[in-house]
């Protein structure tokens, strides 16, 4: 039938492999097909020695194709495709037989097991045998980045970008960049001010030449493809320019609105025009219109009145901005899971029961008391602070099932902060396990155990209410068999991390998935971290997931290495196993245009017409054709016709 | 003229259905995967064919596949909204509905073709589809009317 | 009432001006009471049109013979074409166009009203007949035909002896045409939409399945049902192994590897594929005008694997075949709210 001459080449994989499947059976069988000219079985065929017998065998017995029955194609098709490469042969020309994620490994019945191994790798024996030799597709890349988020994630990608010469776009849907780490206090575990650490970083993106930045920006749709995306980003009405605020402060003393200011949690007011922080960048004044009498002059004015500089414009809207990029670094990161789902923990009824970012804003020389611990229902100074530990995280019945990471540091620093701020104060910590893993983490939760005193109670909180002014909390102490009721007058809760609030929707725009809770979904756990499943976005900080500053700013940087080794080449290499129209058979229906979704598909002159460059190889227009006029190159219905045949035993 | 096929439904305990399983390559096979990395244990009898798209499988595929033999099809793809090519599940959903009525219509029993949405993170949800299909399928006996006669 | 002199001076006058190359229409013919299709290419053979309820064909599939004959052709006619149609046959038409067989300016849909009574089903009347013949039958109104027996006329109950997709119309006049002939009757009184599909649904699956193997086991696979569909236009069937479109561009590789998706043989799990093959293929693209089970030589009641998938395109998709030329196909269009309960 086929004139091809293959060889299989069937892995042991040590024992994964060849304690349930019988490997010599399946070389043996493979052995008799027509066209297989070699099959042999060896103990790792992704080692050194095992594609060296591929790349031999291949040259000795003049193959044109190869099947590696082997691991999942995820994992080693890149590798065997380079030692087919090697042998002489079209990488293309070698196709991997998973036996073992899809056979091996999920079966116990040997002799079932082989039998199946036997006919995945027969099927992707008939698949090599109908592949042709290609070559990628060169593609020319946008040596241009869009970073989405400006945390400190997004700061220090975008600072390692810029800094090997990349242009880069930095969008932050905030007024100001330095998302969650700007609203911290002190950091674990050297308790540096974060502000101290965080500042001459946004000031150095604010400066940089190769850095645009873009606040008040969301990203609206993202289209294209690696190395040539398109993105639309819509910029807020900017009613103060920054370039000529001079952060004078008089347009707020006029401004008669104030509302609860988010970037305390709430726990202080700001007026309509305010500036989030003190060392926010861009360095401006900014207008919330959602909070505005209405930018009516007639109305009120009073801050256009104020400006000296000028600066403050009322009739400014909204832009679109479109721009061209090469690669996308997403850096969204993270939100507390809400109080108000906590019930049993007050639902957020309490003003004295506080989340870790409100805790970090008391403690903050900049925050609502000016770095004083007071309560604040009545601004006193509590002298019996209760935190609790997990809440929210490892509870899969109710809410998250993830550990939130670094919800045990935070708190032992909280409670050492509040010590030095209360000396004379008493910290609990209720906790259900201390995960202190990093450099000098375990250290200092001893020394808030043994140095500050704090009091550490090895139990959940079943409770917590107010009475009599005090916030009771009622829990267990584990180690000593006994329940504890705390009259406390403060409660820090150490709430779950969850993914901020649009990631969910940014991985609809993006294209790029989510896992089973939310976070921005890996292209692998372990070996491609920072990589998102779309080739050209990739992933970085907590959006990814719970992490500290330390790894959040590694990642980032890792994402920023992978980008500029993405755009290090003049040109990207595109799949070439693209669509591809038997032009006789192709009667000019459309429906193929219709479909793809990559509106890769044009019709001239009466029949359709693939364009390389789009098309993404799906196949959905192969499965909508009814004549098999269109086919996608080395996945092509006479290859599927003879593997179901190979599956089927006929 | 022939005598029209009365329906077998043997419980036949050596029966092992063979099943023709059409997965998707970013999220079913992936998920696939995921099953084998946690070493769930599900039945052998699905021999997995992998596709670039759920969106891709043809009709053709489907009704090759009963006329060859198989006893059950099964062919899975991405959640809807999270297809890796944005929309092939869409296409497929339509187009493989039409087939399953078309199937039914005729008389093939209505459990043979399946379809499926298994993510790349599904790897319990994959093991326990392939476990419910071929326990069905066992109940239903060989696969006698699509299958060519030599 | 359509009147039938009204359409011969129009064709004729159009054959004269030069504005169409032929006049696809209806003549009296040999095969009992049913009509024959013709191509009058003179103003003079327009007095032979007909217009009566013999005329089933559909004529659309001539406008797809015309079409590959100019492509096979070294000098080719591409002159617009005229077509006398039914409300199922310019719902063809339109099916054709949407497809961009031809260009819309390419055909002259001469449109026709069946009265409301649609077309004869011969057997039918033979049957009714007992043994006698008729010698012809015209339109009378919306709710019968007049037969003339001998020289007797009687007039008999249309729904007696409608075909029986006639019954089932949701689209009698022809809403694509170029000239109207005839009230046009919108809807009828007669049998619900796709009844003979809900009725064969109903049915349990062993009763099915023993009503289709034998259907197709009967089948000789003489693909009368394809040539006489117009969308059935395919330069290569799928499933026929032999027909491959050879040209200059035609390499080796792509002659040694055609797709065998079933056999010649006429075995039953053979002709299964080709009829459920040929049944998605016309997904959302058959205007049931009944000429496939028509002309089928073994009866096979072929009408209802359509039938019954163009039923699930109208109640789940909201989709008809030849309702709108712009309109994207079935199967290359979605929607979110399409059925997701089967899939698990």
């Amino acid at each position: 039938m086929s004139s091809k001459r293959t060889g299989v080449f069937v892995c042991h994989c040590g024992t994964n492999i060849a304690a349930t499947v019988d490997v010599k059976t399946v070389a043996a069988e493979l052995g008799k097909d027509p066209g297989v000219i070699v099959a042999r079985d060896y103990v790792y065929m992704c080692s050194d020695p095992g594609q060296n017998a591929v790349i031999k065998a291949v040259k000795e017995n003049q193959l044109d194709s190869v099947v590696i029955s082997c691991c999942s194609p995820n994992l080693h098709e890149k590798t065997f495709r380079e030692a087919a490469a090697q042998g002489g042969l079209n990488g293309f020309q070698c196709e991997i037989a998973n036996i073992r994620e899809q056979c091996a490994w999920v079966h116990r019945d040997r002799g079932q097991a082989t039998d199946k191994a036997v006919r995945i790798s027969r099927s992707a024996v008939r698949r090599a045998q109908g592949n042709i030799a290609l070559d990628p597709i060169g593609v020319p890349v946008t040596r241009r980045v869009l970073i989405i988020g400006g945390g400190i994630a997004g700061i220090q990608a975008a600072l390692d970008l810029a800094n090997a010469g990349l242009e880069v776009i930095l969008v932050e849907k905030q007024p100001t960049i330095g998302g969650h780490m700007l609203q911290l206090s002190e950091t674990f575990p050297t308790l540096d001010c974060a502000q101290c650490i965080l500042s001459p970083k946004m000031v150095e993106v604010s400066k940089h030449p190769k850095i645009t930045l873009m606040t008040q920006s969301e990203v609206e749709s993202v289209s294209g493809f690696v190395g040539n995306f398109k993105a639309k980003i819509k910029t807020k009405a900017v009613y103060v320019d920054p370039e000529l605020c001079k952060i004078c402060d008089d347009c707020a003393n006029v401004c008669p609105v104030a509302v609860p200011n988010q970037y305390d949690l709430g726990l202080t007011n700001r007026r309509a025009i305010h500036i989030p922080f003190a060392q926010a960048i861009p360095a401006t004044y900014t207008l919330d219109d959602s909070a505005c009498l209405g930018l009516n002059p007639v109305v009120c004015g009073k801050c256009a009145d104020v400006c000296e500089a000028k600066a403050i414009n009322y009739d400014a809207r909204p832009t679109v901005k479109e721009v061209e990029i090469g690669a996308i670094v997403v850096a969204t990161g993270f939100d507390l899971y809400a109080k108000e789902n906590l019930g049993e923990y007050g639902a957020g009824r309490y003003a004295d029961v506080l989340d870790g970012l409100q805790f970090e804003r008391l403690c903050s020389a900049s925050g609502a008391t000016g770095g004083h611990v007071l309560r604040p229902s009545d601004h006193k100074e509590p002298k019996e602070v209760v935190f609790i530990q997990c809440a929210g995280s490892r509870d899969p019945e109710t809410h998250c099932a993830y550990c939130s990471k670094i919800c045990c540091m935070y708190t032992a620093k909280h409670a050492s902060l509040y010590k030095h701020h209360v000396p004379d104060g008493q910290a609990y910590v209720f906790y259900i396990d201390i995960r202190s893993g990093g450099k000098g983490y375990e250290e200092f939760v001893q020394r808030t155990m043994e140095n500050d005193g704090v009091v550490y109670l090895r139990g959940r909180v079943s409770k917590v209410y107010e009475r009599n002014g005090k916030i009771v909390v009622l829990g267990v102490d584990t180690l000593t068999g006994r329940n504890v009721e705390i009259d406390a007058d403060m409660v820090v809760l150490a709430e779950a991390m969850e993914p901020s609030t649009g990631t969910a929707e940014m991985a609809k725009v993006l294209k790029i998935g989510r896992d089973k809770d939310g976070w921005l979904a890996e292209a692998h756990p372990k070996l491609k971290p920072v990589e998102s499943v779309t080739a050209g976005i990739f992933l970085a900080g907590t959006a990814q997931g719970p992490k500290d500053i330390p790894e959040t700013v590694t990642q980032a940087s890792a994402a920023a290495s992978k980008v500029i080794a993405l755009l290090s080449k003049d040109q990207l290499e595109h799949a070439p196993t693209v669509a591809r129209v038997r032009k006789a058979l192709c009667t000019g229906c459309e429906m193929c245009v219709d479909a793809c979704p990559y509106e890769a598909i044009d019709l001239i002159d009466g029949k359709a017409v693939v364009n390389e460059v789009l098309c993404e190889g799906c196949g959905t227009c192969s499965g909508t054709c009814v004549r098999a006029a269109i086919d996608v190159k080395n996945v092509t219905q006479v290859q599927i016709h003879d593997m179901i045949s190979a599956v089927m035993g006929v | 003229m022939l005598n029209p096929t009365k329906a077998v439904a043997a419980l036949d305990t050596d029966f092992e259905p063979k099943i023709v399983a059409f997965l998707c390559k970013w999220c079913s096979s992936a998920g696939s995967d995921l099953a084998g990395v946690s070493r769930l244990q599900y039945p052998a009898n699905a021999v997995p064919i992998q596709v670039m798209c759920s969106g891709s499988v043809s009709p053709m595929y489907i009704l090759s596949a009963f006329k060859k033999g198989a006893d059950g099809v099964l062919v899975s793809g991405c959640h809807p909204g999270d297809c890796h090519y944005m929309k092939g599940n869409f296409y497929a959903r339509r187009r493989l509905y039409l087939v399953q009525k078309l199937l039914g219509f005729i008389g093939l029993e209505k459990e043979r073709f399946r379809m499926s949405w298994v993510s790349a993170a599904e790897g319990v949800k994959y093991a326990q589809v392939v476990d419910d299909f071929v326990r069905d399928i066992k109940v239903l006996g060989p696969q006698r009317r699509l299958k060519a006669r030599r | 009432m359509v009147k039938v002199e009204e359409l011969r001076l129009h064709a004729a006058k159009l054959l004269e001006e030069g504005k169409v190359k032929g006049i696809i229409g209806y003549r009296r013919g040999t095969a009992g009471l049913y009509a024959e299709p013709c191509v009058i290419d003179r103003p003079v053979d327009a007095a032979a049109l007909i217009w009566d309820p013999g005329c089933v064909s559909n004529l659309a599939l001539y406008l797809v013979k015309d079409r590959k004959a100019q492509a096979a052709s070294k000098t080719p006619d591409k002159r617009p074409l005229a077509v006398v149609a039914k409300g199922c046959d310019s719902r063809a038409v339109a099916v054709l166009l949407q497809e961009n067989y031809f260009k819309r300016d390419e055909v002259v849909v001469l449109g026709v009203s069946c009265e409301g009574t649609g077309v004869i089903d011969q057997r039918k009347l033979a049957a009714r007949l007992k043994g006698r013949s008729a010698s012809k039958v015209e339109f009378d109104g919306a709710d019968s035909f007049r037969v003339t027996i001998g020289k007797t006329e009687s007039v008999v109950p249309a729904t007696e002896i409608m075909a029986d997709r006639c019954l089932e119309c949701r689209a009698a006049s022809p809403a694509l045409h170029d000239t109207l002939y005839g009230e046009p009757v919108e809807t009828r009184a007669y049998a619900q939409p796709f009844a003979a599909a809900k009725a064969a649904e109903a049915a349990s699956e062993e009763e099915r399945w023993a009503q289709w193997e034998h259907h197709f086991d009967r089948c000789l696979r003489c693909y009368a049902c394809r040539s006489v569909c117009p969308m059935c236009y395919c330069p290569e069937c799928v499933v026929d192994s032999t027909s491959i479109v050879i040209t200059p561009e035609t390499s080796a590789e792509e002659k040694a590897s055609r797709v065998r998706w079933c056999e010649r043989s006429a075995g039953s799990g053979e002709s299964a594929m080709y009829h459920l093959t040929r049944a998605m293929h016309l997904a959302g693209r058959c205007v049931d005008c009944g000429e496939c089970e028509r002309v089928c030589p073994v009866n096979i009641p072929l009408r209802l694997l359509n039938t019954k998938l163009e039923m699930e395109a109208f109640e789940m998709f909201e989709y008809q075949a030849g309702d709108d030329i712009t309109q994207a196909s079935l199967l290359s269009s979605f929607r979110d709210e399409d059925p997701n309960a089967f899939v698990r």
